[in-house]
């Protein structure tokens, strides 16, 4: 089996290295060997952070090698696009609609590329959901990385129990339910 | 979280992990990305001492003192931490180390997060200290072990030096019980302990020997393989993640041997030498410095390595593979190379910003709208040099900023110019290393030196995560003992010393432009705690769009839900705040100049952020 390549991309603040454990943990359970990393910049906040996670029996480098990419996992649309090229061909690509403006696009120098993120959608099997508002719904924004990787899931080789689990041993309790409600509503999303 | 007791870990986690099982009892670093998660991990063992410290010299001290008393130490830090913490490092190297020490620092190859790229394996060699590199978090936990270890067998401390990618990167970690490994107490052993002429003279022989002795231990089996591969004519020796880079690689088009060190230093020069006698070209994969390379060299192995492979920034697959195809191992598009990495670098840059509700946005913006001439020190507030604000002119390391101040004031003078020059430097990077600058003032300046040094109080390490400092314990609900920044500039003479709340804006604009216009020295203290960490609870802001004139004074302050966007019926672009990232600071609607920022009626609060 050669490793499966998650790749997820996103700014400082939202949450991504604990959405990289989760994946980590989901997969271990699932008795996967892993491993991942979190390239994360200067600050707390607002710059930009990408992870990867690889999954399969032996796991090499926590790098997914040039074009290797199976799922991107887009939690805001532009740094999404920095990722596209790192993809394979019949890649899966969940994307958070939610834009959050650099400081180049805020201070009017350049657009958002909103034309070449609707092209990258196109060009994969691709779900473009408001995932921040599906998550309200489900009790809690913060619970919008794991409503994405339900989105995914069925390209996983996780199961349902195992995610349950997963989330239980990465979030604090008071977050599980909303968590558990969340992923299973982003697996329902993707089914539609 | 336990299955074969295998733990998913990240580095860091792991590092402490191995820490915890050693029997380490103390812990102490200053924070530092990528090697903050160390301690806050080994806070989790309640049978370590686990505290950050002031800085790195401190922390290391606080590790020595551990050691002496016969238990086992670990000091962490960042590469540059080192740097502060140089001076003991260089003498208790030559003592007799009782309890093991062992000092973590976190090397930033390509400086995703860093000032400098200092390959520390060369301060290693410096100290004349052995150094371990892990490749992954396994690696992490099983060297924390060996190289306390080490330590107590050679007596000398070790540097476990791991990568910024290796600090963060997770993979399974098999865990197992602690031990304890406690020493009898400290005795008078003024010739080992004491470094003074002439108990300093043997020790440089005693450095020298336990080093030998450890390159002919049975540590380097242990810590060093050799994979080997048939027809093999080329050996490539490797260390750190490369390793892993390496191995994903797969089959080259050449069969070669791998040999993984495991110890950089010292290198074990007889069994290399019986490693090395088959092959007939050798070549070494290690990123930043040729540090193995010169090693090999020295011990009169021949060997290739930067003449085919960057001496600065990571050794990705991408970047790797271009090297080997250089060295005629991977034929495969021999003549052209691949792109360095897989991201689409056209696409708009995303540099960090200050959050919403940032209380260093309006010193930013009152100084960009001064246009004076700023040095700035390290902390989040380094982000004001970016755009939009381009407000600073330089920034060099912990704590330099007074000092630098100090240097271009009398430069000035003396060449006849009159330059007003600002100092920001926040609170923990005053207690760092800022403080001796401040001191040093003292019958420095004269009375026309025209100095503004801006402390930027927020209460907090904000930038590594929020650490405790010596300011934060006013600001917690109980309050902890803590030290008052302004009380303490007092007393170090200076007399025009002020606080400020820098979300009064008008007020905090004309206190600093006055401070800036008036020759002499003025500290101003700016009091607003971080918003990350000590949250602001006030009613969110909205644009009217009748009265925006689309000035966009209000977008120059780059906060985060700040936009302009079009309006119906309305012809021009005009502002806007994203209510669900608001915070309810208030300078955009203090910045605005006809009052088109207003608090939402009903005083409804954003607590998502």
């Amino acid at each position: 089996m050669k490793p499966i390549n998650v790749m997820i991309a996103g700014i400082g603040g939202q949450g991504l290295v604990m959405t990289t454990e989760l994946i980590c943990q989901a997969a271990f359970l699932e008795g996967y060997e892993i491993k991942s990393n979190d390239v994360i910049g200067l600050a707390q906040r607002g710059g930009r952070v990408w992870g990867s996670v690889r999954i399969g029996e032996k796991v090499l480098s926590p790098d997914i090698p040039l074009g290797e990419g199976d799922i991107l996992i887009g939690v805001e649309p532009l740094e999404a696009l920095r990722w596209k090229d790192n993809m394979k061909a019949d890649a899966k690509v969940v994307l958070n609609r939610h834009q959050v403006y650099p400081t180049n696009v805020q201070q009017e120098k350049e657009p958002y590329p909103d034309e070449l993120i609707q092209q990258m959608l196109e060009a994969f099997d691709s779900l473009e959901l408001d995932a921040l508002l599906e998550a309200r719904k489900c009790g809690n924004e913060k619970a919008a990385n794991t409503l994405m990787i339900g989105c995914v899931s069925r390209f996983l080789p996780v199961s349902e129990e195992n995610w349950m689990e997963a989330i239980r041993r990465t979030y604090p309790e008071k977050v599980h339910e909303v968590n558990e409600k969340a992923w299973r509503k982003g697996k329902e999303l993707a089914e539609e | 979280m336990e299955k074969n007791n295998k733990k998913i870990m990240t580095g860091n986690q792991a590092i402490a992990r191995g820490f915890y099982e050693a029997g380490g009892l103390v812990a102490s670093s200053y924070p530092g990305s990528p090697t903050v998660e160390i301690l806050e991990s080994v806070q989790s063992y309640p049978e370590v001492d686990a505290h950050f410290s002031t800085n790195e010299k401190v922390a290391l001290e606080t590790a020595i003192g551990a050691s002496f008393a016969g238990v086992r130490a670990m000091v962490s830090m960042k590469h540059v931490g080192v740097n502060i913490a140089a001076d003991p490092l260089m003498t208790f190297t030559q003592t007799p180390v009782r309890g093991g020490f062992m000092i973590v620092s976190g090397d930033d190859p390509g400086m995703n997060s860093s000032q400098n790229e200092q390959d520390n394996r060369n301060m290693a060699k410096f100290a004349n200290m052995a150094v371990l590199a892990p490749a992954d978090s396994q690696e992490a936990k099983d060297y924390t072990e060996i190289a306390l270890e080490i330590s107590e067998t050679y007596a000398m401390p070790v540097m476990l030096q791991i990568t910024s990618r290796v600090c963060h990167g997770r993979c399974l970690v098999e865990v197992g019980e602690r031990k304890e490994a406690i020493k009898e107490e400290f005795p008078r052993d003024v010739p080992s302990y004491a470094m003074i002429p002439p108990n300093t003279l043997d020790k440089q022989y005693a450095m020298k020997d336990r080093l030998e002795r450890l390159a002919e231990g049975p540590e380097v089996e242990v810590l060093n393989r050799i994979e080997k591969e048939e027809n093999a004519k080329t050996l490539i020796i490797t260390t750190g993640l490369p390793y892993f880079q390496l191995k994903e690689l797969g089959e080259l088009d050449v069969p070669v041997a791998v040999l993984k060190l495991g110890m950089a230093y010292p290198l074990p020069k007889t069994w290399l030498q019986q490693q090395v006698e088959n092959y007939e070209k050798i070549l070494v994969v290690e990123e930043m410095t040729p540090f193995i390379e010169n090693e090999l060299k020295l011990m009169g192995i021949p060997c290739k390595g930067k003449e085919y492979f960057p001496f600065t920034g990571e050794l990705s697959q991408e970047v790797l593979s271009n090297g080997l195809r250089k060295a005629g191992l991977l034929k495969e598009n021999a003549e052209k190379e691949v792109e360095a990495s897989a991201e689409d670098t056209s696409v708009t840059p995303r540099p960090p910003l200050f959050c919403a509700g940032c209380p260093h946005r309006p010193v930013f913006d009152i100084l960009k709208k001064s246009k004076v001439m700023v040095n700035n020190d390290i902390g989040c507030y380094s982000m004001g040099l970016f755009p939009p604000f381009e407000a600073s002119h330089s920034l060099i390391s912990m704590g330099a900023t007074i000092g630098i101040s100090s240097g271009m004031l009398k430069a000035n003078r003396k060449a006849g110019r009159d330059i007003p020059l600002v100092s920001v430097i926040g609170d923990g990077t005053f207690f760092h290393s800022g403080m001796p600058g401040m001191v040093n003032l003292l019958n420095h300046l004269h009375p026309e030196d025209n100095l503004t040094i801006l402390i930027l109080d927020n209460g907090t390490t904000a930038m590594t995560g929020g650490q405790k400092n010596a300011s934060t314990g006013k600001r917690l609900p109980e309050k902890e003992k803590h030290v008052e920044i302004t009380q303490l500039v007092e007393a170090m003479g200076i007399e025009d010393v002020q606080t400020l709340d820098q979300f009064q804006y008008k007020k905090t604009s004309e206190t600093v432009k006055k401070a800036i216009a008036t020759p002499g020295l003025s500290v101003l203290v700016m009091t607003r705690p971080c918003a990350l960490h000590f949250k602001i609870k006030e009613p969110v802001y909205h644009v009217d769009p009748e009265v925006c004139i689309g000035c966009r004074t209000c977008i120059k302050t780059n906060c985060p839900p700040l936009r302009m966007k079009g309006y119906e019926g309305q012809e021009k672009m005009k502002s806007s705040i994203d209510p669900a990232m608001c915070v309810g600071c208030s300078i955009c609607a203090q910045v605005c100049p006809v009052d088109a920022i207003k608090r939402r009626e009903g005083g409804e609060q954003n607590e998502t952020n």
